[in-house]
């Protein structure tokens, strides 16, 4: 209906390695960017900032992860800890009087040496065993940051993060919060859109699917285990200083902890493994799901004037939010992602939904 | 016992492929011991022998996946005994495996495209300015893989995801990235295995015309012997890992012993 492939004709390899061939997704795309550039003009700013920042800056680390567990394949239960060692070390960097641009670089940079130790261990270890290895890497972090109070001030301190400048202007209002991480998550959405028609995505992906056969067509998966580790940490440690530069404007251990790892990565399962909208909207879910199920939950008992206590009020968002994960995953394990393109393959033939997809 | 053995390296002149002395062991097991033989270019060599007798061993041992024990690998007259198999692949061999080896998830197109990876020049910062610093790249090899598409009939199926192929086809696409390649020695383990006859014809077909077109050199492994007798030029064959008979294939069928390994002896 809405995507149509009739009439479409890619006349050459550069129109038929387009990112989107469907006009329809293109169309799309572009509305959505107008809308993500128009939000600050037509979203409320409480919705601006306490919604859709954390959204964008979330999604580009939910990307950083899927590219090493989506595309690489290598599952990663430590991702919070190396977007600290970003944020940690730009806002060191930023409070040392280095202009942001480069505290973001260097943090990043910071992030990719820690997360290619991530990559040794996976290089020995697969599976489970890489999981495990993964998760110890992250509790080693959670301790590093709350005993040493030269990085983080100790356990209960927090560190604060020097005002934001970037190419010479002080960001201080909403809309230039905004307008950062929404450059940002363009960024690394563009990147990931490009690792789908290049070599180094098909060689992450050979490395995943049959290491063997890799192999033999030349591919040195160790090479590119590292190489996966080594960017996805370097997208995780940029996004790790955004968030904190853009919303949290305090850095503290348990922003990062081991419970934000298994939550970047459930962004990432229920969005749709090597999924780019997926990633998009799985962070949707896990992020803004539940508080938008507590006011749900919260406005229907009032006007309905039913008493709830306290205690289940607080309990019923999260057991929705639990249940909807349970039945996204058991419809479609491929995620919501997947769910999408179903939807979008479905609508390419209507009405003649009997043809041959 | 020892494992110095007598190369003949003398005899390799000119040989894409030379393997001599090849021996490999697990553990207790000789899977494979004092292989000799060297496949000359352009030619379409045959590999046959019972199941288990070692061929596939002696196909690892060459691009290597295992390491032969003893003996030695050389490819155009370099050794390149115990090389890791990426580098055997970019230095210009490669392979089709026995149970398929295609990449799920991907299309046909992306599984070829794989094929040309020796050739192409991945990176991070090249996949973000993929405008400006891989386009051209990608648009040239798709250029090459196209042809080889063109060649193996596979145009209509490019865009197909590799998962919902019959075999004949997967095995067809598995050619395809070996051919991308530009080898000049390719290995192809049992291309033919569950095909039908008229399958076996355009493989074989296509397996000729590779030769003639592309000039690569074939190490086949078949255990189908018309194709054997009808394509290749010299063969080999094995028995419980050692050489039983080599030569011209309609001289090797008639060898007693290959008879006995495929359809038994006479018990009287």
């Amino acid at each position: 209906m809405f995507y149509r492939l009739s009439g479409v004709h890619h006349a050459n390899y550069v129109s038929d390695s387009r990112i989107f061939k469907v006009p329809a997704d293109r169309n799309l795309a572009v509305f959505v960017l107008l809308f993500g550039l128009a939000a600050p003009f037509i979203v409320p700013s409480l919705y601006l900032n306490s919604y859709m920042l954390p959204w964008l800056i979330w999604t580009a680390a939910a990307l950083g992860l899927n590219l090493v567990t989506g595309w690489a394949g290598q599952l990663h239960l430590g991702y919070a800890a190396v977007m600290a060692v970003g944020a940690y070390a730009s806002i060191h960097a930023a409070r040392f009087g280095i202009p942001w641009e480069f505290a973001l670089i260097i943090g990043g940079l910071a992030s990719s040496v820690i997360g290619s130790l991530f990559a040794f261990a996976a290089l020995r270890v697969k599976g489970l065993y890489l999981a495990l290895t993964t998760l110890a890497m992250q509790f080693v972090m959670d301790w590093v940051l709350t005993h040493s109070p030269a990085i983080t001030g100790g356990s209960h301190a927090s560190l604060q993060s020097p005002t934001l400048a970037l190419l010479g202007q002080d960001i201080t209002s909403d809309t230039g919060y905004y307008y950062v991480a929404f450059g940002w998550c363009v960024l690394v959405t563009i990147f990931m859109l490009n690792l789908k028609r290049t070599g180094l995505g098909r060689a992450l992906v050979a490395v995943r699917e049959k290491d063997f056969a890799a192999a033999i067509l030349g591919v040195n998966s160790f090479y590119y285990k590292i190489l996966a580790f080594a960017t996805s940490s370097f997208i995780a440690g940029v996004s790790g200083a955004l968030l904190v530069a853009t919303f949290f404007f305090l850095a503290a251990p348990e922003q990062f902890s081991v419970a934000v790892s298994i939550q970047v990565l459930a962004m990432v399962i229920v969005g749709g493994l090597g999924s780019i909208i997926g990633s998009y909207m799985g962070v949707a879910l896990i992020l803004l799901v539940p508080g938008i199920v507590n006011g749900l939950v919260s406005g229907s008992s009032q006007s309905l004037g039913m008493q709830i206590n306290v205690e289940t009020l607080a309990h019923i968002p999260n057991a929705v939010y639990g249940a909807l994960i349970v039945i996204i995953l058991l419809i479609e394990p491929l995620g919501l992602g997947k769910l999408y393109g179903n939807i979008r393959d479905y609508l390419m033939v209507w009405p003649f939904d009997q043809l041959r997809k | 016992m020892t494992d110095k053995r007598e190369t003949k390296s003398h005899a390799d002149d000119g040989a894409i492929l030379a393997c001599s002395g090849i021996e490999r062991r697990f553990g207790g097991i000789v899977a494979v011991t004092g292989v000799d033989f060297v496949i000359h270019p352009k030619e379409i060599f045959g590999l046959v022998g019972p199941n288990g007798s070692g061929k596939t061993t002696l196909t690892n041992a060459i691009t290597g996946f295992y390491p032969p024990n003893v003996g030695t690998v050389r490819l155009a007259g370099n050794d390149i005994t115990g090389t890791a198999p990426h580098k055997v692949a970019k230095l210009g061999v490669a392979r089709t495996f026995q149970n398929l080896a295609l990449f799920n998830g991907m299309s046909v197109l992306d599984n070829i495209l794989l094929g040309r990876h020796i050739h192409m020049n991945p990176g991070v910062l090249r996949t973000a300015l993929y405008w400006w610093a891989a386009q051209r790249e990608e648009i040239e090899n798709r250029k090459v893989v196209e042809e080889v598409i063109e060649f193996l009939q596979l145009e209509s199926i490019r865009h197909e995801m590799v998962d919902g192929l019959p075999i004949g086809l997967k095995k067809r696409v598995e050619l395809a990235r070996a051919l991308v390649a530009e080898p000049q020695m390719l290995i192809l383990d049992e291309p033919m295995a569950g095909m039908n006859q008229e399958e076996k014809g355009y493989m074989s077909r296509f397996i000729l015309d590779a030769r003639a077109e592309r000039g690569v050199s074939v190490l086949l492994i078949e255990h189908h012997m018309d194709v054997i007798i009808g394509i290749c030029d010299r063969m080999l064959a094995l028995n419980y890992g050692e050489m039983i008979a080599s030569g011209i294939p309609r001289e090797v069928v008639k060898d007693p012993r290959v008879i006995e390994a495929y359809v038994g002896g006479a018990h009287d």
